[in-house]
């Protein structure tokens, strides 16, 4: 416990700084503000993976198991996504939007009661390699390496969040900018934001991965659900879910693709998709029961 | 298309196809699929109705039934739903499938209007200092540099290019479409012909599997845990027994590590110990007089064992786990499967004889005497359960149809949203300024990606 809660304060501390960096870089303007709070991202994502790394190391198994590595998995999943983001369009002002995600993100897996933190040998249904991966890694005595549907349904899924907190973050960016450029307002800090167009392209884009991720991720919780229950499908509360969020997604996508949406419309139904995402990850787990209680 | 001479059977049809060859209806089912589908993880789904009674109260419980909000999953007007939106991707698929690939057959082309271009999403004109010969190399350099495929032609010294890259990635929503309804039918085959089962098999015992021509012994049934106690496997060892005794073969199954024989699958599922049976009981006997029972003898299921120092042996014929005598109908049962009042009947023999039958109860010893007639008692003292392993029994030929699905998906999902079908056509002629280029191109998705390259096209044909 001791060196992966050691990286998350670290992490923490990384995470806060750079937001404030971010928003001090959309505010004054300065060339080092920004190139300081990106080098501090870097630094927080590889922060973020010793904690993932830890927690493997410490639990003996991939840190994918309790509402608490999903968190730490989830920010990591947002920070690549916004890193890659920021590489390929070099829009810094999005950061300052993303790092404050990621700060509060950080803050409530910190918060959350300890039984949620603790680490705990796998239960029967959780453990899953791949024979494969298995029979591969033993020719080298690594097969403890292992890895199965557990770790590749939670990874997949979490990339998926990730990609639809960002496209949140970045339609909640492009209502603000479209009502100011509606108005006409003088306000400097909007101004300075990227324009709506390209927030709406961009908020687009990160739906585009999220989906067939999301995807990917149910139907490899279907395949692992098929080895240990016997049954691919059961309507479990957490399935259900994600099959809601889902449809959401794909209503947002028809609506774009096909039937030409742009804008304030595809923005709110942006919105909607992650509240149900919010849902799908934290209120099934708290509120209804089922087989995903325990994450 | 329909006319009033148009018999009405096909303007119906006509309608119909209408009605499902639309968008709105799409998202209409879309967003409707989602919001009802919240319902049935609010309300607990396949609960006794006394249980909604309690939560909801008699009026809305009734409301529940009527609407099969209780399995709602199940009900026929959600199977409604779901079966328009088939029909709605059958339609549209349909509809824009054909024409899509006649136009991607068909689409190359090495002449073409140039006054077309300025109409591109993405269009530039611009004058270059050099002949149309080296345009022409630079247009090239610029297509094979971002890995277009292209072809040109010329008259009058005009100069025409027409590329693209990425053609498939316009039939990658087809393939989602494709898969979605490939996964509802691997759905309704296996219900159709599928079956699920749940069996209890004791260990050493043997089970007939349902719709199948073998049976099914277990071996072995063990718990593994962890150093902390918790529970790290449950595992049972099953052997397929086919008809004449033929073991086929023999496996260890586990949660997630279901064994598989013939098209149907069986999981490791729940396990507990027997009501109605024990492995062993252990039973002592107080001699007429004495205070304190001899040790107690260990005596196997259905096995006659004798009691040392005696003439007595015994067999164990009954177990029940919570003993109760029913006076009505002067029978007894067992309350529950917990092993709240443990009894046993026994067969008595004294020498051969058969001397008494008696129950003996674990927690009340000496309550009835066992043995008629003499002052020698007999008292149950303990006893081993027989564990049994829970079963869950899966045929689903339909679940290899949805694995089919899901691949189809995954490889619509790559060239839906990660191909792009970029086309660029370029238009060269000399005029008095020196060469005058129209660029322009469209792409289907990610406009931003494309402008960057479009960009990068661009700079090579002005600058080298």
């Amino acid at each position: 416990m001791i060196l992966s809660l050691l990286f998350f304060t670290f992490s923490f501390i990384f995470y806060v700084i750079a937001a404030l960096l971010y928003i001090g870089n959309w505010v004054f303007k300065k060339r080092w503000l920004g190139q300081t709070a990106t080098a501090l991202s870097y630094i927080a994502l590889f922060s973020t993976s010793l904690i993932l790394i830890m927690r493997a190391a410490e639990s003996g198994h991939a840190p994918f198991s309790n509402l608490y590595e999903s968190m730490v998995l989830f920010v990591w999943g947002v920070n690549v996504g916004y890193l890659a983001l920021e590489y390929k369009h070099g829009v810094k002002i999005i950061g300052a939007f993303v790092m404050v995600i990621e700060s509060l993100a950080m803050l409530s897996a910190a918060l959350l009661p300890y039984r949620f933190k603790s680490i705990e040998p796998l239960n029967p249904a959780l453990q899953n390699k791949w024979h494969w991966l298995v029979d591969l890694l033993a020719k080298v005595g690594l097969e403890k390496y292992a890895i199965g549907w557990l770790d590749f349904h939670v990874f997949t899924t979490f990339i998926g969040y990730a990609a639809f907190a960002i496209s949140f973050g970045l339609s909640i960016m492009y209502l603000i900018k479209s009502r100011a450029e509606e108005k006409g307002g003088t306000n400097q800090a909007i101004a300075s934001l990227p324009d709506s167009t390209m927030l709406d392209e961009l908020g687009y884009r990160a739906i585009a991965w999220g989906f067939p991720f999301l995807a990917v991720g149910i139907v490899s919780g279907a395949v692992w659900a098929n080895y240990a229950w016997g049954t691919y499908w059961s309507w479990d509360p957490k399935e259900t879910w994600s099959l809601i969020t889902w449809f959401v997604y794909a209503a947002y996508l028809h609506a774009r693709v096909t039937r030409g949406w742009r804008g304030k419309r595809c923005a709110y139904l942006s919105l909607l998709g992650f509240l149900a995402v919010v849902f799908l990850y934290w209120g099934v787990s708290f509120i209804l029961p089922g087989l995903h209680a325990y994450a | 298309m329909t006319t009033d001479t148009d018999a009405w059977y096909r303007r119906a049809g006509s309608n119909i196809w209408y009605f499902f060859n639309s968008l709105k209806l799409t998202l209409f089912l879309l967003i409707t699929l989602a919001i009802v589908s919240i319902i049935g993880t609010v309300i607990e789904q396949n609960q006794q109705i006394e249980a909604y009674v309690r939560s909801y109260g008699m009026t809305w419980t009734k409301v529940i039934v009527y609407l099969r909000l209780h399995d709602m999953y199940h009900a026929s007007w959600f199977t409604a739903l779901l079966i328009l939106l088939v029909f709605n991707i059958i339609v549209c698929t349909f509809e824009r499938f054909p024409p899509k690939w006649k136009a991607i057959l068909r689409h190359k082309t090495d002449r073409f209007d140039p006054g077309l271009i300025a109409r591109l999403s993405n269009n530039a004109e611009f004058s270059v200092n050099v002949g149309v010969k080296d345009v022409g190399g630079r247009i090239e350099k610029a297509l094979r540099s971002k890995k277009f495929k292209f072809m040109s032609s010329e008259s009058n010294g005009e100069h025409y290019f027409y590329a693209w890259k990425g053609v498939s990635g316009r039939f990658g929503s087809d393939f989602i479409h494709i898969s979605l309804l490939l996964i509802l039918l691997g759905s309704i085959v296996g219900s159709a012909i599928g079956y699920k089962d749940f069996k209890q098999i004791y260990v050493d015992g043997m089970i007939k599997v349902p719709q199948a021509d073998f049976a099914l012994r277990l071996d072995k049934f063990w718990i593994e845990y962890y150093e902390t106690g918790q529970i790290r496997q449950y595992n049972s060892l099953l052997t397929v027994v086919e008809e004449g005794n033929k073991e086929i073969m023999t496996k260890q199954i586990w949660v997630n590590e279901p064994l598989y024989y013939k098209g149907i699958r069986f999981y490791q599922s729940s396990y507990g110990t027997a009501w109605d049976r024990v492995d062993t009981a252990y039973v002592a006997l107080k001699k007429g007089g004495k205070t304190e029972a001899d040790d107690p003898v260990p005596v196997k299921w259905e096995e006659l064992a004798k009691l040392p120092g005696s003439a007595y042996s015994v067999r164990v014929v009954s177990y029940l786990s919570d003993f109760a005598y029913d006076e009505r109908t002067n029978s007894v049962t067992s309350l529950s499967p917990e092993p709240n009042n443990p009894a046993i009947r026994l067969e008595v023999y004294k020498g051969d004889k058969l001397v008494s039958t008696p129950w003996l109860f674990l927690k009340y010893p000496g309550v009835f005497p066992s043995i008629p007639g003499v002052k020698d008692d007999l008292v149950f003292s303990g006893y081993r359960p027989l564990l049994y392993s829970g079963i869950s029994i899966n045929k689903d030929p339909g679940t290899n149809i949805v694995w089919v699905g899901a691949i189809v998906m995954g490889f619509g999902f790559i060239l839906a949203f990660f191909v792009y079908h970029r086309r660029v056509w370029v238009h060269v002629r000399s005029t008095n300024e020196g060469t005058r280029v129209k660029l322009g191109g469209t792409i289907n998705k990610n406009q931003l990606l494309f402008e960057k390259e479009f960009q990068h096209i661009r700079d090579v044909i002005e600058k080298g």
